[in-house]
């Protein structure tokens, strides 16, 4: 967290909860991160962690009649929270621009790769439609998407599941954005699909400087891709490090758990080292910390406040009320 | 494999047991599936889907026999077919010996095999309590209500679910992992010796997911089961099985014991599909994708070797002859013309480095 | 965990049942203001309707030259007279039994015969459905206005005929949402998994389709009331369904509507009436369709 350069992005004590439900639904409680600029961030974490509210927080796209929002967002300089109309429209697309995982949701079907692309240049910029339609071709030479003068002119669904998705990280880039969010982007797609994609977000981030935010259920997907990794847990990072520091010295229970109870290299007839229980319910959290009822290691003072984020080196923290030793 | 002989040998110890355990499960030969798709004016289609074409393999008593592949490649209809859930258009499953359809009839057969499906919300009716869930299928065998819903109590308590508790709840009101229990019971409750797992840990998240893998290898010592587990995750796939088959575009590629499959791939196919796994090592990261592109469409599949569009060895004697499954290695079979004597093939004897 | 809790261990506890279905749609009906407000006028329009007799303060057939259309608010007429002098207030309560009954009995009727068609066809599926679906459709190509003047045309006016022509105007849109609904249940995992254990078609249709499939169907057919009721009263308009001087609120906007230019509050009356039941019976289906969402 004690960053060399200021960061691009400073997510301070975020809090989101949806409300409208029968009772509030707390998905994000408290995440403090700051990212470097042209830092690859994995945000690690299993369904209902927060992981991907915390990354549409960062786009302003929650509905603000049906949540509650608290903390701050700073991103490139601007504060998120303050943004509306013209100068998010702005901010989005041009600042910072997100691929999903599923880009048949997320292209427009009735039109053409190359005419939604080109129209995304347009709203941003004053360019020809002829410029904007040679950025756009030049954006699929970019994501290697192979002849692409005739994918210019494809419909979405005319298109392969991997193609598709290279079309949408296109489409993200077509602003020249400095930051790029994946949520889940390879989860979709089939196993030799996906390293491709991995691949390419990898040579692109590099080719243009990008700083990336990845979210993640897959272990595997972050290492590929990721400088740190932050895993998420009941709506908390409960721990935060360089992703060599994560995968061969982890310190949070969680995350031991996480990395112990994977099928990857278990031995074949052997029992795995699972988690057990299920996350809790985020309507109706424990007052202490969240993964306590889960934790092998759990005392009582555990189960009574909620741990402080402590640090274990200079860029690896996490939020453990046991000694880093104790926890192993 | 002696832990697989001792399985072999209590498996034949249930008393429905024919052919001893030397006998195959389950044997299939030439399971073709095709799916008519774009139907014309008159019905009549133009295209088909060649979702499964000529599928041959057996299954031991006792093992869990794992089946990857990418989307297209037919493992989902393999388990509709050996399910009986659609119509074959070409060939026979045999059943401990038993041609199904005609030594045994499909109700005796479905009563031995059993499915448990991806989606564990959609696998479940709404409208019903866990108990009422569980204890249908024995129902409709004729069981008594009270037997059926004490089965169903028995089944809960042994897939970790407290009966009392979850016995009259509704499947909306558990979550993942415990309605994903809950459908392992209910396939149970037929006391099968078979049961196909198609993506049944799939859907889970990974802490869930370990709990579950380690359910079904309890139960499968308990009640002496034989599974099919079909998955598109490899790491899981290479963890619970004792022999892998590799599908790709409605064929078999490779088919052979787990752990010489992961560690020796045959197959260029497999090869690639292995390489392609996330390297789970920091310093060692994928530099390059093993493959370029998607699977190809399973309408109109490419003739001959159906990989050879993707295949790096790929020769043009690939695109015309059709390889077929040859021993390769001490325990794999795979359906390569590099491993085919007189096919041909420029590679032959270079076997080992795909 | 004391000792005593280790020694209940082996005490076989009851069973915990949760709430049955019915119980968490009635309790999320409860907590939705305005579905129960709507619920409460139909109720009351029920109530009206049953107790009519005891309600009106008048007898609704008893005419007069003299109290032509009346205005609302003259003594002895809270709302005014008709056209022959008839006690506005009495004829609308009375109106509400033919109007009520014109509105749900085709509906009903069609419900019955459109579910069994539409989830016979849904279940069976292949060239039997095709059949079925296509004849419906034939049926569907026409306005349902046109539809209902056409048939009640050809079988002539009355009370009778003008339900059965509503009945048949009914039970092709029903039909089709009974077939989709169907084929989607049909290709859900969980009757895959019953036919995998050998359970014939009946069962499954009995078990694990008709308690899914029912409540979508029931629910769309309630929002149909409100139309039936309006075409009901279309009927009548034209003089096709309900013959004068039987009181039903759509033959009365019939009659009164020479009356619009000399007392238009009088004139409008039986339309409130039929909003106010048609927008009630929208009201509480949207509502019902909202708290059968288990998931909500």
């Amino acid at each position: 967290m004690t960053g060399t350069a200021a960061p691009i992005i400073d997510i301070r004590d975020l809090t989101v909860t949806f409300i409208g439900g029968r009772k509030p639904v707390h998905a994000v409680n408290g995440v403090t991160l700051a990212i470097q600029p042209a830092e690859v961030l994995a945000l690690l974490g299993e369904s209902g962690s927060g992981k991907s509210v915390t990354l549409r927080s960062l786009l302003g796209l929650h509905p603000p009649g049906r949540t509650s929002i608290g903390g701050s967002i700073q991103v490139a300089g601007k504060d998120v929270m303050a943004l509306s109309g013209r100068a998010l429209a702005d901010f989005r697309g041009k600042t910072v621009s997100m691929i999903f995982q599923e880009p048949l949701l997320a292209l427009d079907p009735v039109y053409t790769v190359g005419a939604q692309i080109a129209e995304t240049i347009q709203r941003h910029e004053a360019v020809s439609r002829v410029k904007a339609r040679a950025r756009a071709l030049a954006l699929l030479q970019k994501v290697r998407i192979p002849s692409p003068e005739r994918r210019l002119d494809a419909f979405p669904h005319e298109m392969s599941g991997g193609m598709r998705q290279r079309a949408m990280i296109a489409l993200a880039l077509a602003c020249n954005p400095q930051i790029l969010l994946a949520d889940e982007p390879t989860t979709a797609l089939d196993a030799t699909v996906q390293i491709q994609i991995l691949l390419l977000l990898r040579e692109l981030q590099r080719e243009l400087g990008l700083t990336v935010i990845l979210v993640t259920h897959d272990i595997g997907v972050a290492v590929e891709v990721a400088d740190r990794v932050a895993v998420m847990y009941a709506g908390r990072i409960v721990e935060t490090g360089p992703v060599r520091e994560i995968i061969r010295n982890p310190r949070h229970p969680y995350t031991q758990g996480l990395l112990a109870s994977r099928a990857h290299g278990a031995m074949t007839g052997s029992r795995l080292d699972a988690i057990p229980g299920s996350p809790p319910d985020l309507a109706d959290l424990p007052p202490g910390c969240s993964f306590a009822p889960r934790c092998k290691h759990a005392k009582a003072t555990c189960v009574e406040t909620a741990p402080e984020i402590r640090s274990v080196t200079a860029d690896h923290w996490m939020r453990c009320m046991l000694d880093a030793e104790a926890a192993e | 494999m002696t832990e697989l002989a001792d399985m072999q040998q209590s498996v034949a110890r249930d008393p429905r047991d024919r052919g001893g355990p030397r006998q195959p499960l389950l044997s299939v030969r030439g399971l073709v599936k095709h799916f008519p798709v774009g139907k014309n004016l008159f019905g009549r289609s133009r295209n088909v889907v060649r979702a499964v074409d000529d599928v041959d393999f057996e299954l031991l008593k006792g093992e869990t026999l794992g089946i990857v592949g990418e989307s297209g490649c037919g493992k989902s209809t393999t388990a509709r077919l050996l399910m009986n859930l659609i119509e074959p258009d070409a060939g026979e499953i045999i059943f401990d010996g038993e041609v199904v359809g005609h030594d045994i009839s499909l109700r005796d057969y479905r009563r031995q095999v059993q499915m448990v499906f991806q989606d564990s919300y959609a696998s479940l009716n709404p409208r019903l309590t866990i108990e009422d869930s569980i204890a249908f299928a024995p129902r409709v065998h004729g069981v008594s209500r009270r037997e059926a819903v004490g089965r169903a109590h028995d089944l809960l308590a042994r897939v970790g679910l407290e009966p009392h508790r979850f016995a009259g709840r509704y499947p909306h009101e558990l979550s993942g992992g415990q309605r994903q229990r809950v459908n392992i019971a209910r396939a149970l409750a037929l006391e099968p010796r078979l049961v196909i797992l198609d993506e049944a840990v799939s859907a889970l998240d990974k802490s869930v997911e370990a709990q579950v893998l380690n359910l079904l290898l309890d139960l499968k010592d308990a009640f002496g089961l034989t599974y099919i587990f079909i998955s598109h995750d490899l790491n899981v796939v290479r963890f619970i099985s004792d022999r892998v088959m590799v599908m790709y575009l409605g064929k078999v590629a490779e088919i052979g014991d787990a752990e010489s499959v992961f560690a020796q791939p045959q197959h260029p196919y497999s090869a690639a599909l292995l390489a392609s796994m996330p390297a789970m090592d920091p310093d060692a990261r994928t530099e390059q994708a093993p493959l370029y592109g998607d699977p190809p469409n399973p309408i109109d599949p490419p003739p001959g070797c159906r990989f050879h569009t993707r295949c790096r060895f790929a020769d043009p004697v690939c695109s015309q002859t059709v390889p077929s499954l040859t021993p390769a290695g001490e325990t794999q079979q795979v359906a390569c013309l590099m491993r085919q004597y007189g096919s041909g093939h420029s590679c032959i004897g270079l076997e080992g480095r795909a | 965990m004391a000792v005593g809790a280790l020694d209940n261990k082996n005490v076989i506890a009851p069973i915990q049942v949760s709430d049955g279905y019915w119980k968490g749609v009635l309790r999320r009906l409860m907590r939705d203001p305005v579905t129960m407000g709507a619920l409460i006028v139909i109720l009351l329009l029920v109530l009206m309707a049953i107790f009519a007799p005891y309600l009106a303060p008048a007898d609704p057939f008893k005419s007069s030259m003299l109290r032509r259309l009346r205005p609302i608010g003259t003594p002895g007429f809270p709302l005014g007279a008709d056209e022959l002098g008839r006690d506005m207030l009495s004829r609308l309560i009375f109106g509400a039994r033919l109007s009520l009954f014109m509105g749900v009995t085709p509906v009903l009727m069609a419900f019955v015969i459109g579910s069994g068609l539409g989830i016979f066809a849904g279940y069976v599926g292949g060239a039997l459905n095709t059949a079925i679906m296509r004849t419906i459709d034939v049926f569907y190509a026409f306005p349902s206005v046109l539809l209902a003047v056409a048939l009640s045309g050809a079988l002539g006016a009355g009370i009778f005929n003008a339900l059965v022509s509503l009945t048949i105007v009914f039970i092709p849109p029903i039909t089709r949402v009974a077939e989709s609904v169907t084929t989607q249940v049909r290709n859900r995992d969980y009757v895959e998994a019953a036919r995998a254990s050998g359970a014939s078609g009946l069962t499954i249709v009995r078990v694990h389709v008709l308690g899914n499939v029912l409540s979508p169907i029931f629910v769309y057919a309630t929002s149909l009331v409100s139309v039936s009721m309006i075409l009901a009263s279309g009927l009548s308009f034209l003089g096709l369904g309900v013959r004068p001087p039987e009181p039903e609120w759509g033959l009365m906007l019939n009659t009164l509507r020479t009356a619009i230019y000399v007392n238009p509050l009088v004139a409008a009356l039986p339309g409130v009436m039929i909003f106010i039941t048609s927008i009630s019976f929208n009201m509480f289906s949207d509502g019902l369709r909202s708290a059968m969402d288990v998931r909500a």
